[in-house]
Formats: structure tokens, sequence, C-alpha cells
């Protein structure tokens, strides 16, 4: 089995459970609160994923550690670069 | 260490990211448990917004994409040359 079918085959285990509890589709007749903290949960799974991604970010943003040379010689390549694509007509 | 503005702006996104985190957690795991008439739940719009308020978020985000790539394909555009 391909990584990929491993993926969706996951996926779609996930995605019944989550319709099962949120939709009652067995008629199980769960407590109210629970299906109200079940439906939710794909777009709240994607918050934190999208939150933990900005924390990941902003915390290697804050500890990178400068490199002088390395930063004027790409200012360097940058403005060259530009220049480049100037002279061959990319406008920005 | 990275100095000055980007610690600044790393930690800024530490602790926005953290305190969104925290408030998204208590609005939709948390207030479920909670009566409806407990101190807390003034501090939270009603539950329908913690679904729309992220639609709204992702489809602002996905019009500036879109907007930002229309932008830079259209000032690139060249029309073909007619032989």
């Amino acid at each position: 089995m391909t990584k990929l079918m491993q993926w969706l085959f996951g996926a779609s285990l996930l995605g019944g459970l989550w319709a099962l509890v949120s939709f009652d589709l067995l008629d199980l007749n769960l407590p109210h609160t629970y299906r109200e903290v079940a439906w939710p949960m794909p777009l709240y799974l994607l918050v934190s994923f999208g939150c933990f991604s900005l924390a990941t970010v902003g915390y290697r943003v804050a500890t990178f550690n400068d490199c002088d040379a390395a930063a004027k010689e790409l200012q360097e390549q940058i403005r060259e670069a530009r220049e480049d694509l100037r002279r061959r007509g990319l406008k920005m | 260490m990275a100095t000055g503005v980007d610690q600044a702006v790393g930690m800024g996104l530490v602790l926005f990211s953290l305190a969104l985190f925290s408030y998204y957690s208590v609005w939709v795991v948390v207030l479920p448990f909670m009566d409806g008439d407990h101190m807390l739940q003034q501090y939270f719009l009603p539950r329908e917004y913690s679904v729309i308020l992220p639609g709204i978020a992702a489809v602002v985000l996905l019009l500036m994409i879109g907007a930002f790539t229309a932008a830079v394909v259209w000032m690139n555009h060249k029309p073909k040359k007619v032989d």
C-alpha cells in the first residue's frame, strides 16, 4: 500500500468517526455537549495547526543568529538580480 | 541571537499565536461544558462565530494570495508577436 493510500485510509477513518459523532448516524443519542464539541473539530485542528506554524516561524525568527558578512553578500546579490531581471523586462 | 526588531517580532508572533490558540480552545472545547450563566461566558461571542470568523479569515487570505498572483501575472503579460 502506498503512502497516499495509508494517509487516505487514516483520514477517512477519522472523518467517518467525526461524522458518526457529529451527525448521529448510528442513533447513539450521545449527550448534546459531546456533539457540540465534536462538530467543529476539523476546523479547530486546522486553526491549531495554523497557530503552531505561526509560533514556530516566530520562534525561529527570534532565535536566528545574525551573520553580517552573509547579509551584506545577500543584499548585493538581491540588487544584482533585480537589475538583471529589470533589464530582461520583468516589472515588479 | 537575533537582534532588536527581529526578536520583538518573533516573540510577538509566538505570544499572539499562543493567545489565539488559548482563546479558541476555550471557546470550542471548554465553553460547552459550562452553564449558560457562568461568568466566563460573557467574554466569548456566540458559538456560531467560532466557525464563521475562521472561514472569513481563510477567504480573505485566499483573496489576497489571488490578488497578488493576478497583479504580478498581469504586469508581466506580453502580447504574442504576430508573424
